[in-house]
């Protein structure tokens, strides 16, 4: 282990356990605490990824989320590797494996490299402005474009790992866990609010928890020793839950938050192995306290982008925190005093700061003072014009600066080092806040774009450095005021604090620094991850690009996995520069969710395999299981769609069941049909007025089907509905109708009827229905209720009886949908198997055979009997069905009369269902297959199939269509044109079986 | 006699959490917006139906929970409650509220599953795909709800302290089980 840039003494990294990691297939070793970012830099490597464009040596730039270099491919296993991690977020753990991206062969040599030498004939825009000529070579660029798109590899095989989701309410939702996330927690909780703090870190205190400096005192304590104490106070309050190493990725309306905790990531696999990898919270909170802080902003300069150029509060952190030296010879570049802070901590760590450039001719802050007197050279007024080092930065190049800023002067001065710590100043993290609809404002004087408080939405305030506070005493005192308001506190031990700190006195900003060469020349870098620099953005604004948002595609910058964290903010200060405009006419881009990438396994929680949808089952769903049947989805149901035997395809299995059903018994599970119970005094009328036919004088006792229409007049559900007593019915729907139906009736009850005494209570799941038909059918039902008098004289066909199988009621409905004499068993879904069982048993002798279903859909079809949502689509009518029988012409109303009668529906050429016989019998149409009268171009397009099938019973191919004016088409030759065939069909009547009815009495 | 089957018919035990089908349990659907429905339901049943929303109303043999303005579930505490007096509650009342167009009276003893969970993990398994504030509902007995778990409609009923009694349709009932089940082992 090169463990040369280690310091021994550290408080957050415990040194006594070591951890060993692979980078890019080499072993190395770390300390428990440790970023992947800091045992790299522990162990002197900077050079971690290449970049997207150009495929330039980056290093490691930051500590953060914010990081747009490093990062990286953890896992060897190319099925299960995880892309695009940073460096900078994943806590070391034991058996860690990371690899560069972009790069290959390697990151040290690697061939994309070459990029970086042609770069000048790649400005922004090249690809749009390339690869649209010639037009037919498209497919050829394509090839190679998609080769070199992206960044990392994304894994091959199924996610192992488990997610899963948790909802959460509370009073207090605290983002954020910095000096002013702990603040305003610690008063939230103490008030007796249910409060939650969330930090994306494996530790609260934000940047104070390591500021142990006599300059930033509060109550007589070091800044971090009295955060300490407060954390400490926190963690003991009862109503206040605490969730690290979470992030909060989306705040969407009405305080709805989504943040993903990482439960194991920092483990090793050993110890991962069986729990949940990352939860993803669903968070509602009355009120939202964001404390997102800030993070440092880079200097935009020649070269900017070389491994070993750190941002300088990164350094700070890499020291003070992890105890790691980013180099040996480092020197810092800034305009405002957080430099100073660092040269401070390298100092007192026994790292020598070589020289300080700043840009600003003056800065008399107490850090400044104490740097200046510490003998570390500081340049004010001076820039950094260039870099030099192509795997890591050797030296720099200072000048001058010019009064106003814009150019240098004088001589040119080199510097070596092997780190260089920039800082621009810092950016409050107002992502959440306009992700949750907030306005921002900008704040001139430090040009930065700041929760606008009367754009605020309500419920929610932002404090600390997101709110534009970045000075110790500012930041605590604004948040204890505010929160205060905010949450409707009394006097608390928070106010009045004695805070000592620092304040920044001197401001310069320029957001492109001066070289002495041409803009042309240089390779100032504003997003490092998308290779955009600031000629980009002037570029585009010469070509035309005004808007913050078109330049940003134009040009890419912001568009990296990072999101412009670094980039957006200088890009809006060139771009108001070059263009004269004031930065908060300009406004930002928009900020969107995800905060922080989240990942697909997060997203869908436990939703896979077997929880990716759900599955309803009937209450005989284990006898057909046990059956063999092979099942069909239909809606989230499992509906039995054949029962094989003997190695049957479905086609035998299926012809079989239909002949079975036809010459003898067949058995149905009809469970899934929807069933609403109807009762009420204005039970009759309600449903004349649901269906088109009439209802008032169907006796008690006796069935009736009817059709449900949609206001605009088309078909929308069907079913058989039975008077059970004077004001008492149940309603049956299709399967897939079953909730919108009873929605629907629930609706036009409570808002259109409000006069009819009618009450809706579903039973789908009460009843489980089983339906025998067949010949032998009414021998099967004589045997299992022998009491029950099953005469046509008594028990004619749409009619119903009350009955017991032992001492369990059931309702026996003589309805069928096969056009066979038929019996349906309703009975309470508990005793269904044993009933269902029975059936099978008293059905033996007749060769009783389950069908699913595809039979089903057989013997309908050869009845010419309708499936709502197969043979229809919503753009039916009756009467387009061949079903004027069943509009009540006498009746006052119904749901769609109204739109029965309108010019388009009454058109004699609408579409309308026919029958279709293939000329050659054994010729089995395509459902949805188009049919046309002639070949010749253009081919009008008359219809489609709907239904089609081989009948066993007829012998020969039968099916349902839709066809233009096809009521009068009876006889009429189609064709059916198919992809290797024309099939010739002649349009029929649509019952191809007894039409006469004569076996529903057999 | 047919024979009795209930979907799920299991107990499992975690740490912390005992889950529970209970079955069969009497339960019957209550619909009206008559004055005098209360009245009625009050001399059969010995207990009135709550008028405010989101409550119940019980006594040792029946639970009556309030689903609408006009709508309540009756379930009975009773295992062993036959089938024979079953059916007579419901004829009871379907004879003195429905035949007499009060309202209406509907058998959902099928139609719901009723599954107990109790534990003091009860509220952490919920809210693992229940959008549903239990801030409340935890510290106040008898509340009832009506949410989705695991995006499947339920009714909860707060029965004790960490006890809790949840209806889910039949049909939904088995695939529920299998994620509560499966969550429990994450709590």
């Amino acid at each position: 282990m090169s463990n040369n840039l280690r310091i021994n003494k550290n408080n957050f990294i415990d040194q006594t356990v070591r951890i060993s990691f692979k980078f890019n297939g080499k072993k190395l070793f770390g300390y428990k605490g440790d970023t992947l970012a800091s045992a790299l830099l522990a162990n002197n490597i900077h050079l971690v990824g290449r970049s997207f464009k150009y495929h330039r040596p980056r290093g490691i730039m930051t500590c953060g989320s914010e990081e747009p270099n490093a990062i990286v491919q953890i896992g060897n296993d190319p099925s299960l590797t995880d892309p695009n991690v940073r460096a900078t977020e994943i806590e070391l753990f034991e058996g860690l494996e990371a690899f560069s991206q972009n790069c290959w062969p390697s990151v040290n040599f690697d061939v994309g490299g070459i990029n970086n030498f042609l770069s000048p004939l790649l400005p922004a825009g090249f690809y749009y402005k390339t690869f649209m000529w010639p037009a037919s070579f498209w497919e050829k660029y394509e090839f190679f474009i998609r080769h070199s798109a992206g960044l990392g590899k994304s894994p091959t095989k199924p996610d192992q790992d488990l997610y899963d989701h948790q909802y959460a309410h509370f009073d207090v939702l605290v983002i954020g866990g910095g000096i002013s996330g702990i603040l305003s927690a610690k008063l939230s909780a103490e008030k007796g609010l249910n409060t939650m703090l969330v930090d994306d870190k494996n530790y609260l205190g934000g940047s104070t928890i390591y500021q142990d400096d006599n300059n930033f005192k509060i109550n007589n304590e070091n800044s971090n020793q009295w955060i300490k104490k407060q954390i400490e106070d926190l963690k003991k309050l009862p109503n206040l839950t605490i969730k690290n190493r979470t992030s909060v990725a989306a705040f969407h309306g009405y305080n709805y938050l989504l943040a993903r905790e990482n439960l194991n990531d920092h483990l090793s696999s050993y110890e991962r192995k069986g729990n949940i990898r990352q939860r993803l919270w669903k968070i509602r909170a009355k009120k939202v306290v964001i404390a997102t802080g800030a993070i440092e902003r880079p200097l935009i300069f020649s070269n900017n982008d070389r491994p070993g150029i750190i941002l300088s509060s990164s350094i700070k952190k890499y020291i003070d925190y992890y105890g790691v030296k980013t180099g040996e010879n480092i020197s810092l570049f800034t305009n405002n005093d957080s430099a100073y802070e660092t040269a401070i901590s390298l100092n007192k760590s026994g790292v020598k700061v070589k020289v300080i450039i700043d840009i600003r001719e003056n800065s008399n802050s107490i850090l400044s003072k104490q740097v200046e007197r510490s003998g570390i050279k500081i340049l004010k007024g001076y820039t950094v014009i260039d870099t030099d080092g192509y795997k890591k930065i050797k030296s720099f190049d200072v000048m001058k600066l010019s009064k106003d800023g814009g150019s240098v002067v004088g001589n040119k001065i080199t510097y070596k080092c092997d780190c260089l710590g920039i800082s621009g100043g810092w950016t409050p993290m107002v992502h959440l806040f306009t992700q949750s609809g907030g306005k921002l404002k900008f704040r001139n004087n430090d040009n930065v774009f700041i929760p606008d408080e009367n754009k605020t939405p309500s419920k929610q305030i932002s404090v600390g450095s997101s709110n534009g506070d970045f000075e110790l005493d500012d930041v605590i005192n604004n948040t204890v005021k505010n929160i205060k308001i905010f949450l409707g506190l009394d006097k608390n031990d928070l106010e009045n604090l004695n805070i000592k700190c620092s304040k920044e006195k001197q401001k310069r900003n320029i957001w492109l620094l001066p070289s002495n060469k041409p803009i042309s020349k240089t390779k100032p870098f504003l997003d490092f991850q998308n290779d955009s620099t600031a000629k980009d953005v002037k570029l585009a604004l010469r070509e035309g690009f005004k808007s913050i948002e078109h330049v940003k595609r134009y040009t890419t910058t912001g568009m990296g996995t990072d999101q412009g964290k670094l980039s957006n903010m200088h890009a809006l200060g060139i771009i108001a520069d070059t263009t004269g405009t004031n930065m908060g006419d300009l406004g930002t881009t928009t900020f969107r969710p995800p905060y922080t990438p989240l990942t697909f396994g997060a997203i869908v929680g436990r939703n896979v395999g077997k929880f990716f949808d759900h599955t309803r089952k009937t209450a005989i769903h284990d006898w057909h299981v046990k059956n063999k049947a092979q099942f069909e989805n239909v809606g989230q149901w499992k509906r039995p769609w054949y029962f094989p035997k003997n190695g049957e395809t479905m086609h035998q299995a299926v012809q079989r069941e239909s002949k079975a059903a036809r010459e003898s018994a067949g058995i149905l599970d009809a469970s899934t049909l929807g069933k609403i119970d109807i009762q009420g005094e204005d039970a009759s009328e309600f449903l004349n007025r649901v269906y088109t036919n009439a209802w008032s004088k169907l006796a008690i006792g006796k069935c009736r089907y009817g059709l449900m229409l949609n206001e605009d007049g088309m078909v929308y559900d069907d079913g058989v509905t039975t008077r059970l007593a004077e004001n008492h019915y149940i309603m049956t729907t299709t399967t897939g109708g079953a909730a919108n139906v009873l929605s629907k009736l629930e609706d036009y009850l409570q808002t259109e009827w409000p006069e009819l005494n009618v009450y809706l209570t579903t039973v789908t799941d009460q009843y489980s229905t089983m339906s025998i038909c067949g010949p032998n059918s009414k021998k099967i039902i004589k045997k299992i209720i022998p009491s029950l008098d099953l005469s046509d004289e008594s028990f004619p066909h749409m009619s119903f009886k009350n009955s017991k199988i032992n001492n369990v009621n059931c309702r026996i409905m003589r309805i069928s949908f096969t056009g066979e004499h038929s019996y349906e068993i309703n009975v309470q879904s508990n005793y269904a198997k044993d009933v269902w069982e029975r059936c099978i048993e008293a059905g033996k002798e007749f060769n009783i055979t389950p069908y699913g279903t595809e039979t089903m859909h057989l013997l309908r079809a050869e009845k010419g009997f309708i499936i709502t949502g197969q043979d229809t689509d919503g753009t039916l009518t009756p009467s387009d069905l061949q079903m004027d029988w069943i509009i009540g012409k006498m009746k006052y109303d119904f749901i769609g009369k109204r739109s029965l009668y309108r010019s388009d529906t009454i058109r004699e050429d609408r579409k309308q269902l026919v029958g279709l016989l293939t000329d050659d019998p054994k010729e089995v149409l395509e459902e949805g297959a188009q049919l046309v009268e002639s070949l010749d171009k253009p081919i009008e397009m008359l219809g489609h199939v709907t239904s089609s099938y081989f009948s066993p019973n007829l012998n020969k191919s039968i099916a349902l269509a839709v066809v233009r004016s096809g009521k009068k088409l009876k006889g009429k030759k189609l064709i059916v044109p198919m992809e290797n065939k024309n099939i010739n069909v002649t349009i029929t009547d649509t019952v191809f079986y007894d039409k006469e009815n004569k076996r529903l009495n057999a | 006699m047919l024979s009795f089957n209930s979907p799920i018919n299991e107990e499992k035990k975690y740490n912390d959490l005992n889950i529970i089908e209970v079955e069969p349990i009497i339960k019957i659907n209550l619909r009206s917006n008559k004055r005098e429905f209360s009245t009625k339901i009050g001399k059969i049943l010995s207990i009135l139906p709550p008028n405010e929303a989101n409550t119940s109303s019980g006594n040792e043999k029946f639970n009556l929970l309030w689903l609408s303005p006009d709508e309540w579930l009756i379930y009975s505490n009773d295992k062993e409650m036959s089938l024979d007096d079953q059916t007579n509650l419901e004829d009871k009342l379907f004879n003195e509220i429905s035949k007499l167009n009060q309202g209406a009276v509907t058998n959902v003893s099928d139609h719901w599953v009723m599954i107990n969970l109790n534990g003091n993990k009860v509220y952490d398994l919920l809210s693992k795909s229940c959008p549903y504030n239990f801030n409340d509902f935890k510290n106040k007995k008898g509340s009832v709800a009506q949410t989705i778990v695991n995006h499947i409609n339920v009714i909860l009923h707060h029965k004790q302290e960490n006890n809790l009694n949840l209806f889910v349709r039949r049909s939904f009932s088995e695939d529920l089980w299998l994620w509560i089940n499966d969550s429990a082992r994450f709590i």
